[in-house]
């Protein structure tokens, strides 16, 4: 095989595996969204995701229960959201960003406290680590296809269940829902409670598919990035599961060209994600209509 | 059923209409069932509706079809109509109290809210008249009359509606082939003009371009065309020969938390006097705020209280009140009288004409017909953002421009 060709294979594979935590934790800012509270705290959430996963696997040695608590921590934050930004009408970005800055700082305090070291977390088992294709692991592949049915599902659940209906309601205008009898800010809080499980499902496989440890910082801008794919992908579950591959796209691109372009920084490489994220979006500014209710209390 | 619609807009009207209720195919929502039933009800209670149509692609009076429609799935006993025909043509309005009729004789009881008193005389069966939170009256429709109820309305006589005096006709504001608009509200090749001491009325049912063209004029919006003022299209730029009461006065027109002075002097605070170098002039703001206050009997418990714990009828006033100070050339009065009571309402119109004796141009852009004809000099009507017929002096007939309101001619 040409070394152009396990180039682009490389690219390929890399592509699939940075794509999914963004996968993810998009498709959580989706539910979130169309349901009308703004999630700035995907990123906290991905980092308790990640965080607890490795707490747990420790604890129990079955990644399998790590994956499951990360989804579960993420919920509770979402829960947190939740419950800050429908019954106490706290102002969404605020509590968002307060979630962020617990998680981080719970996160670094835990590692001490559990781990009794700063940093980084000691490794735990990785989940079903062996090599399903070259570059690609079982768990990876079975976290890739989950995504892609969580997409499905997504979808199928938005457009074509009452549930579904009623959440789009709840982020156009929560006042029709209220005038249907039914509670707009009990249907939000579901949808954030979601909405943070699937963005914890993403951290986890930050720290126990693709590696097997949790360091600080790990998840590195990946729920901010989750952001602005649900613009990018105009808030529908498949459009944005098609941004966050794009965003993840430049993610493995900026990997692959590490050490073969001498001349650029390793920094100014690494940035490569987010610039794409700062152009897609800046390049749709005014052109994409959010959910009438995004980010308004009720 | 509310004043403003609480519709979804971006959803389907079968989806509207049955959101809450929908009929369901195993964990699947029942989508030729929902339609099915939309069709039927609509069909039952006479009100033509397209079940798939997107809300938002309606006109106004179709979308208030669609509200009173969601009201009815429930087979309420009791129906409340608050303000239902703010937004209607008359002939929508003669339709939608066909319907209520209707099932007011296949025994729902049926409440409506209403400050036009017309709807209520030709409507209704018995009048509650409500005046600071209290039934200060009640009559049996057929044995009363549309003064009795105005009188109890504002607790005595009503204030007399100022008269208007002879004025010149040297054209003011001139407007050439204006075209203007974003989306759903357009005009296209407008041509009009507006003479020193006259009242011209644009009649037209809300959404028929009426936004464009006050935004256009106010500057709001990017135009093609000539809008000029006494021949020239800087003097409109210049704050001190405009007034603008703006159709939403709690979006455009007021700073809710701000007090009465500086909301008196909002859009103002650069004019000489007002601004003195980098500074405000507060004591000349305060003078303004309190002679809006004495001269629009803005009822507050001073000049620094919050806008917000105004009334609607003294927010308004205040905004009227603003945009009439130091009789500007030309006066744009979006819905000068909208959601006010018939006491506020016969003030603000009083200064109105009181303005337009003293010379200045007024455009008044309103949606309800009898405003109109009360004060304009001259009618012009807009339909989809066109003018479609011009009436003046003697010439203004209400039917004739209600057909045009509803497109017919």
């Amino acid at each position: 095989m040409s070394t152009g060709v396990s180039l682009m294979l490389t690219l390929l594979f890399l592509t699939l595996i940075k794509s999914v935590p963004i996968v993810y934790a998009a498709l959580g800012g989706v539910i979130s969204e169309r349901a009308g509270v703004v999630n700035i705290g995907l990123e906290g959430m991905m980092t308790a995701g990640a965080f607890s996963a490795v707490v747990f696997t420790n604890l129990t040695g079955s990644p399998i229960i790590g994956l499951i608590a990360g989804l579960f921590f993420g919920a509770v934050l979402g829960f947190v959201l939740g419950f800050a930004a429908t019954f106490f009408k706290v102002d969404q970005i605020v509590a968002g960003v307060g979630i962020n800055l617990v998680a981080l700082g719970g996160a670094a305090y835990g590692l001490v406290l559990i781990f009794n070291q700063p940093g980084a977390s000691p490794q735990v088992t990785q989940l079903a680590p062996e090599q399903l294709l070259p570059q690609i692991t079982v768990a990876e592949t079975a976290m890739i296809v989950l995504g892609l049915l969580c997409a499905f599902g997504l979808s199928w659940f938005i457009y074509r269940t009452p549930w579904g209906l009623r959440i789009q309601a709840c982020g156009e205008n929560p006042r029709a829902v209220t005038d249907a009898g039914l509670n707009p800010l009990r249907l939000r809080l579901y949808a954030v409670v979601a909405s943070g499980a699937l963005a914890g499902l993403g951290g986890a496989f930050l720290s126990i598919c693709e590696v097997n440890l949790y360091s600080d910082g790990m998840t590195a801008g990946r729920g901010f990035i989750a952001l602005a794919a649900v613009i990018f992908g105009r808030w529908t579950p498949w459009g944005a599961t098609g941004a966050a591959v794009f965003f993840g796209f430049f993610e493995a691109l900026q990997y692959v060209l590490q050490g073969r372009i001498s001349w650029l920084p390793s920094d100014a490489m690494q940035a490569l994600p987010y610039l794409a994220a700062l152009f897609a979006i800046a390049g749709l500014v005014g052109r994409v209509r959010a959910p009438a209710a995004d980010g308004v209390p009720y | 059923m509310h004043q403003h619609f609480e519709l979804v807009r971006r959803l389907r009207v079968w989806q509207n209409i049955m959101l809450g209720r929908e009929p369901r195919k195993g964990m699947l929502v029942d989508v030729d069932g929902a339609r099915s039933r939309v069709a039927e009800l609509a069909e039952r209670n006479g009100l033509a509706i397209d079940p798939d149509a997107l809300v938002e692609e309606l006109p106004i009076g179709v979308q208030q079809r669609v509200e009173l429609l969601r009201e009815l799935e429930r087979e309420p006993s009791v129906l409340l109509l608050d303000e239902p025909t703010a937004a209607l043509a008359p002939a929508e309005i003669a339709t939608l109290f066909a319907t209520v009729v209707q099932l007011a004789k296949r025994g729902t009881a049926i409440l409506v809210v209403t400050h036009k008193l017309q709807e209520v005389i030709d409507y209704t069966t018995r009048v509650s008249v409500m005046r600071h939170g209290k039934i200060v009256a009640r009559y049996l429709t057929t044995e009363t009359s549309t003064d009795e109820i105005a009188r109890a309305m504002v607790g005595g006589e009503l204030p007399q509606v100022a008269q208007r005096e002879a004025t010149g006709t040297q054209p003011c504001l001139s407007v050439r082939d204006l075209s203007a608009g974003v989306d759903t509200t357009t005009v296209s090749d407008l041509s009009f003009e507006v003479s020193a001491g006259e009242i011209v009325g644009i009649a037209g049912v809300e959404g028929n371009g009426q936004t464009a063209l006050a935004d256009a004029i106010a500057g709001m919006i990017p135009y093609t065309g000539a809008i000029e003022l006494d021949g020239s299209a800087d003097a409109l730029k210049h704050r001190e020969n405009i007034g603008i009461v703006p159709q939403d006065r709690h979006h455009e027109g007021l700073v809710l938390n701000w007090s009465i002075v500086e909301n008196a002097i909002l859009g103002r605070q650069n004019l000489p006097g007002i601004r003195k170098g980098a500074l405000t002039n507060w004591a000349a703001a305060r003078a303004d705020a309190e002679a809006i206050i004495e001269r629009f009997d803005v009822r507050a418990a001073s000049a620094d209280v919050a806008v917000r714990t105004l009334s609607g009828g003294n927010q308004q006033k205040l905004l009227v009140g603003r945009a009439l100070l130091g009789d500007p050339r030309f006066v744009l009065a979006y819905q000068p009288t909208r959601g006010i009571d018939v006491g506020a309402a016969a003030l603000v119109q009083s200064r109105l004409i009181e303005a337009r004796n003293r010379g200045s141009a007024i455009l008044l852009i309103s949606f309800e017909l009898d405003e109109i004809l009360a004060l304009a000099d001259r009618v012009l009507v807009m339909f989809r953002g066109k003018i479609t017929g011009s009436f003046s002096g003697a010439d203004i007939d209400r039917g004739k421009i209600g057909r045009l309101m509803a497109g017919l001619t």
